[in-house]
């Protein structure tokens, strides 16, 4: 039951806000477990796409129940490294995209077993000899390393990407090819496999364009791995966020959501070799070559927002422009100093919103409200920026209860609580969604949270004020008339 | 008499209905709500003026102390009244550290970190910044309703206090401490030390314990916000002494002496950085004395009120003086055992303004502690100054106690502010109430000051006096024409009339304006800049910041170890504490001189020299502030000589200013400079890499105006980590030690050597080949 409770449903959270509980997210399993083999992939195909700073791989496998039971579990293995920086996890029937119901869940069964599983569970089951095509794409965070490590300020950097060339399953797999695409066409290195391991006796990679393709291979064990690299020029910051906070707060009264994000970068490409030279920096500034740093991030927010700010610990940055019109909203900001390989950047950003462009009315019930807003914004750039975690918080009115939430954003815990600000008695309640290991694709997808707010928790603050006031002037009054004179009181003509 | 009280009201309670509120007891209470809704619109305009900055800048603390005080009110917050009482900061004065918590003046920050939590209390989650940036503002609030309440004390009439209340709220001379951002002591102390005056000429004018003690109470807050407090330690027993001098003793004055010195000083010893300072240093002897003579004089007074023999008078007065004479020359005995401290240098800088350049050149090197120019007092103070003299002399017209007051406070802090810039603030007080007494009189006299009644007129003639020029005039002109011409009853001439009136009041008006106008413009230009953000017009019009301290603050704070020592000059410890969050060698605390010759030994030094002195305070990272690219006249080549001068005051031997000038004795930076200029650290770290910027040759320090030297200045020890934007901040990362035990300069010569030998040995090859 306590499990049933816990797990989260991967694709689709619904969970209802209970106070102060928090929603764990993994399943413990024994750690001798191995995953049945009720299963066999006939093909697959993995493409691992290198254009931006996180490689998204996706494979597209035609699963076949070699069991006599019919089976909805199908297991992807990741080594014990990798699973912590796997993110994004979903899978989906290939021939029908508008199938729901498929949940992906990590499995974990014990910390020194080198390799950890994620958990598809079909939307139903599948027969025996039934076949299903599947397609699981995943991000890798962190992946790319930079090689050299240590590079000139206006040197090309190259990145290494070590992968394995048969796709990570844990069922035998019947044939299979591995696909990159790359962001360009200056690869240095990649690695060569012999060509009596390709089913068609070809040398890997084979490569047309930008696109390298490892295979076909024949038929492979389950948990086969084949080691392979490949190193490309990747001139572009690879951005990382160590964390991103984001609180998005409701006021009925004000009419008005107010966003802030906290967000606390790194730059993971090759660190300098000599130090920051402003010089060379300025006599670039004038051609604009592409560099491994960080100079600008731009924030494309809903159309309407509004009072945009850019801070950090130390006050307002005056680099940034708020462009603002009818149909959208940019948010341009420039840190205060171009980020170069493992230079940090904390800041926060915020702006305010008409409460009306979120939050509509339920129709039929009078006091529920529904609002939708992105799970996260943060900065959309053109190479890509991966979020190592990412916890949102939704503060609602004072008084606001049944809050039910949804967001199709993998989460890993949810909490429900009170937070007390601007002279609450109660507090309002606040629901915070953690999500590990998500990349800035995500930042279209919406949360939906639905709760009630009824009229007398409207009517609750002005009054309470209202009473303070009250009584510190009664209080005062009577302070006032104390006599506390020693002596006679003498009468003043 | 009484024709002339009750004719008026008579004919407005008629005419008007207004004369209900105007007259009476709902009469006064409309003039009392009128104030109170008038103070509360100058504490308004107070608090407006001041915010300057936040609209232009952002909200963010200002200058140098400020940052510190903001960093120290963080702890506070974050850690507690406790920790911070006991605060040992190690990030500070590396490697000695700071007791910061015995050697600071808490009441700032327990001021701030108090509303901070009656704020959190109520939920309002108000950022403790946003508390520290807007406290001084709030204070000069209460600053001008303090200053209503110790005018009133002063003058009877009902607009003294509130035109007081007024300059207060916006003279510049207070102003220039108390912006939005400027969190330093001052901002909350003005408010205090003109309060605990007020509370003090309360006490003396009732003489009781119950003002002596809420003295005694505001006096001790004082002395946990300010160090200026000694101006109120010697200020009050300067005036129970003078009045005591003036035969004015009283049992009101002795009360309230007696209650303010026991209570205040045990009061002042809670503070740890004041201590047994009350009792030991001679700063704080002069209240001891005047309080030893209050007893005396007590008891004299009632040894003479039981015992009227006229030779025992002379007896007692006798013994009265030689015990006084005894115990001061006990004082000064003590003085010179050493058992009471002497007096500080900063108070013999006081006396004598050549004092700290010669003894103490890190004192004179502050700008604040300049000699004040006389413009200044225009600028700071406008019309203020010139109604200042007239309003102490309204006091000697009627010198009751609290009058002494006001002219003993003006004639100090007169002097004073002519001797340091600084304290032009403790001056602004006494020139804002006296100013405000003339001027109040002036206006009372045209204003309030009716015409005479012809009955009057008449009486006054009976009488025998002469009833004023246009009294007279009036008469003639009456005896000459009818009663029926009706402007003859009223004439156009004379201080009665309305011309004059109108007149008076016009230019009063006017010169008032004018000084609103001169207060919002000297704020708006001279004091409003945090000068941690500066700011620029571009060409079309818009303002352009100039960010370059938070760009290199804040790298500092992201991307270097937290434990990395910063060494700078002084005038950045405190930013670079509060801002990058990084441990520093020296700040603006000051109280260890020959750490900071260290330092500037260190920077005026070669680098052969300055190289093992870094390393032994474990340095990191340099900075140094350049102003040579944008035209920023407060860098740190500007401020090189004290550097030279502080450390020459420790190494007369081995830093000499005399070599930094050339041998015409000009102070320069182009290829005229002398050797030990350009060889020194902080020359080679200003313009390394500079003139590669310009054109060869063509290199330009837009601050020094000259053309510097083609060749740059190489650097073996330390290496460039970042520079920001506009050049201002450089910051250098000292290299490790060598990993082949060599010096840098042979190490850097060597790598340099190693390209010269590949080419070298073309050439040998090319003459081999020439010889065969």
């Amino acid at each position: 039951m306590r499990l049933l409770q816990w797990a989260w449903l991967g694709l689709i959270s619904f969970a209802a806000a209970d106070t102060n509980v928090t929603h764990e997210s993994r399943n413990i399993l024994p750690s001798t477990f191995k995953p049945p083999q009720h299963f066999r992939n006939v093909n697959l195909v993995r493409n691992i796409n290198l254009e931006k700073s996180y490689p998204r791989e996706t494979i597209n496998v035609v699963v076949e129940n070699i069991d006599d039971q019919p089976q909805s579990e199908y297991y992807l293995p990741f080594e014990q490294g990798t699973l912590g920086r796997i993110g994004g996890l979903e899978a989906k029937d290939k021939k029908e995209p508008g199938r729901t119901g498929f949940t992906a869940e990590v499995v974990e069964i014990d910390p020194y077993s080198p390799t950890e599983y994620y958990k598809i569970t079909l939307p139903a089951v599948l027969p025996p000899k039934e076949q299903i095509t599947l397609q699981i794409t995943y991000y890798v965070l962190s992946a790319l390393s930079p090689l050299p490590a240590q590079i000139g300020q206006m040197d090309k950097q190259y990145v290494l990407h070590t992968f394995s060339a048969y796709a990570p399953s844990s069922y035998t797999t019947l044939k299979q090819k591995t696909k990159l695409k790359l962001p360009t066409a200056d690869v240095p290195d990649v690695t060569t496999l012999p060509a009596d391991l390709n089913a068609e006796g070809k040398e890997d990679p084979q490569k047309q364009g930008t696109t390298f393709t490892y295979g076909p291979y024949g038929e492979r064990e389950a948990g086969a791995i084949q080691e392979a690299s490949v190193r490309y020029e990747f001139t572009k910051p690879l951005t990382h966020g160590k964390l991103l906070e984001r609180d998005i707060e409701i006021s009925h009264w004000g009419g008005n959501i107010a966003t802030e994000e906290r967000h606390w970068l790194t730059n993971r490409a090759a660190v300098l070799k000599n130090h920051f030279s402003r010089v060379a920096y300025q006599q670039s500034a004038y051609y604009n070559p592409p560099t491994h740093a960080l100079k600008e991030m731009r924030f494309p927010l809903t159309a309407g927002s509004v009072d945009a700010y850019f801070i950090d610990d130390i006050g307002n940055v005056s680099t940034s422009r708020f462009r603002t019109n009818t149909r959208e909203s940019n948010l341009e900001i420039k840190p205060r100093y171009p980020l170069f390989g493992n230079w940090n950047y904390g800041f926060k950003v915020g702006w305010n919103i008409d409460v009306k462009d979120y939050v509509r009315h339920l129709k039929g019930q009078s006091n529920s409200y529904i609002l939708k807003v992105p799970f996260f914004e943060g900065p959309k750039q053109v190479e890509g920026i991966e979020y190592e975690r990412i916890v949102t918080s939704v503060i609602l009115p004072e008084g606001a209860k049944n809050v039910r939430f949804e967001t199709s954003v993998p989460l890993v815990s949810n909490t429900t609580g009170l937070h007390r600000t601007f002279m609450d008695t109660l507090g309002r309640t606040i629901i915070t969604l953690t999500a590990v290991n998500v990349v800035d694709e995500f930042r279209d997808r919406d949360l939906i949270v639905t709760y009630e707010y009824p009229s007398s928790a409207r009517f609750m603050k002005p009054l309470t004020i209202f009473g303070g006031m009250l009584v510190v002037f009664a209080f005062s009054w009577v302070i006032g008339n104390l006599d506390v004179s020693i002596g006679k009181k003498q009468k003043t003509a | 008499m009484a024709a002339s009280t009750t004719a008026p009201t008579a004919s407005t309670a008629s005419s008007s209905p207004m004369a209900f509120f105007l007259q009476g007891e709902t009469g006064r209470n409309t003039r009392g709500l009128l104030r109170l809704i008038i103070l509360c619109t100058i504490a308004a305009a107070a608090v407006a003026s001041r915010l300057f900055s936040v609209i232009r800048f952002e909200s963010i603390i200002h200058e140098f102390d400020p940052w510190f005080n903001f960093r120290a009110t963080k702890y506070l917050v974050n850690h507690g009244f406790y920790a911070f009482w006991d605060w040992f900061d190690d990030r500070t004065w590396h490697p000695l550290g700071r007791v910061t918590g015995g050697t600071l003046y808490p009441g700032l920050m327990v001021t701030s970190g108090s509303i901070y939590h009656l704020l959190r209390f109520l939920t309002l989650p108000v950022d403790i910044r946003n508390i520290c940036v807007l406290l001084a503002p709030a204070c000069s609030g209460l600053t001008a309703f303090a200053s209503y309440l110790f005018t009133s004390e002063m003058s009877d009439s009902p607009s003294a206090g509130l035109l007081a209340a007024i300059f207060m709220g916006i003279a510049p001379g207070y102003i220039s401490r108390s912006v939005a951002g400027s969190y330093d002591n001052e901002a909350i102390a003005i408010f205090l030390l003109v309060f605990t005056f007020y509370l003090w000429i309360k006490a003396v004018k009732v003489g009781s314990i119950m003002w002596g003690a809420l003295t005694a109470l505001f006096y001790g807050y004082m002395v946990s916000a300010w160090g200026g407090y000694v101006f109120i330690t010697n200020l009050l027993p300067l005036h129970a002494f003078v009045l005591i001098c003036m035969g004015r003793f009283s049992p009101r004055l002795y009360v309230s002496y007696t209650t303010w010195y026991a209570l205040g000083t045990l009061a002042s010893m809670q503070i740890p950085f004041v201590g047994f300072l009350p009792i030991r240093s001679s700063d704080h002897m002069a209240a001891l004395g005047v309080f030893g003579l209050t007893q005396l004089v007590g008891a004299a007074e009632y040894l003479r009120s039981q015992l009227p023999s006229k030779q025992f008078q002379t007896v007692i007065r006798s013994a009265v003086l030689l015990i006084f004479v005894v115990a001061f020359g006990g004082l000064v005995l003590l003085t010179v055992s050493g058992v009471v401290a002497p007096w500080s240098g900063r108070f013999y800088s006081l006396w004598d303004t050549g004092y700290a350049k010669i003894h103490i050149p890190i004192i004179a090197s502050v700008s604040e502690h300049q000699p004040t120019a006389w413009p200044a007092f225009f600028f700071d103070l406008n019309m203020l100054i010139w109604l200042f003299p007239a309003g102490v002399y309204m006091c000697f017209r009627k010198l009751k106690d609290e009058q002494v007051f006001i002219v003993i406070y003006a004639v100090l802090a007169s002097y004073f502010a002519g001797v340091m810039v600084r304290l032009m603030l403790t001056l602004t007080p006494v020139v804002c109430v006296a100013a405000a007494m003339a001027l109040s009189q002036i206006l009372d006299t045209f204003l309030v000051a009716s015409a005479p009644t012809e009955n009057d007129a008449d009486t006054k003639q009976a009488n025998g006096t002469p009833a004023g020029a246009n009294g007279s005039i009036a008469d003639k002109l009456s005896s000459a024409l009818p009663d029926t011409l009706r402007s003859t009853k009223s004439p156009l001439v004379g201080i009665y009339s309305y011309l004059s009136k109108s007149l008076i009041t016009g230019a009063i008006t006017s010169y008032l304006l004018l000084f609103v106008l001169h207060c919002t413009w000297v704020t708006s230009n001279a004091y409003s800049s945090p000068s941690v953000v500066l700011a620029s017009r571009l060409p079309d019009g818009s303002q352009h910041i100039i960010d370059d301290y938070r760009e290199a603050y804040y790298w500092l704070r992201q991307n270097t170890e937290p434990t990395a020592k910063v060494m700078s000059w002084w005038d950045y410890g405190y930013q670079i504490g509060g801002m990058a969050d990084r441990p520093t060698l020296v700040d603006n605390n000051t109280w260890n001189n020959t750490h900071i010759a260290t330092v500037g030994k260190a920077m005026s030094s070669r680098e052969e020299v300055s190289y093992p002195i870094m390393k032994q305070h474990e340095v990191d990272y340099v900075l140094v502030v350049f102003g040579g690219l944008l035209g920023y006249s407060g860098d740190d080549i500007n401020k090189f000589l004290w550097m030279v001068r502080i450390a020459e005051g420790i190494w007369p031997d081995e830093v000499k200013e005399r070599d930094f000038f050339t041998q015409r004795g000009e102070y320069r930076v182009d290829d005229q400079a002398t050797p030990t200029m350009r060889n020194s650290l902080m020359y080679k770290m200003s313009y390394y890499n500079y003139n590669s910027l310009f054109p060869a040759g063509q290199a330009m320090d837009r601050v020094r105006g000259s053309k510097l030297p083609a060749d740059g200045p190489q650097l073996s020890t330390v290496e460039e980590a970042f520079t920001s934007e506009n050049w201002i901040i450089r910051i250098y990362k000292v290299k490790d030690f060598d990993n082949l035990g060599r010096n840098h300069q042979d190490a850097t010569a060597f790598e340099k050597g190693n390209k010269r030998k590949k080419t070298s040995a073309k050439r040998r090859g090319a003459r081999v080949l020439r010889v065969d």
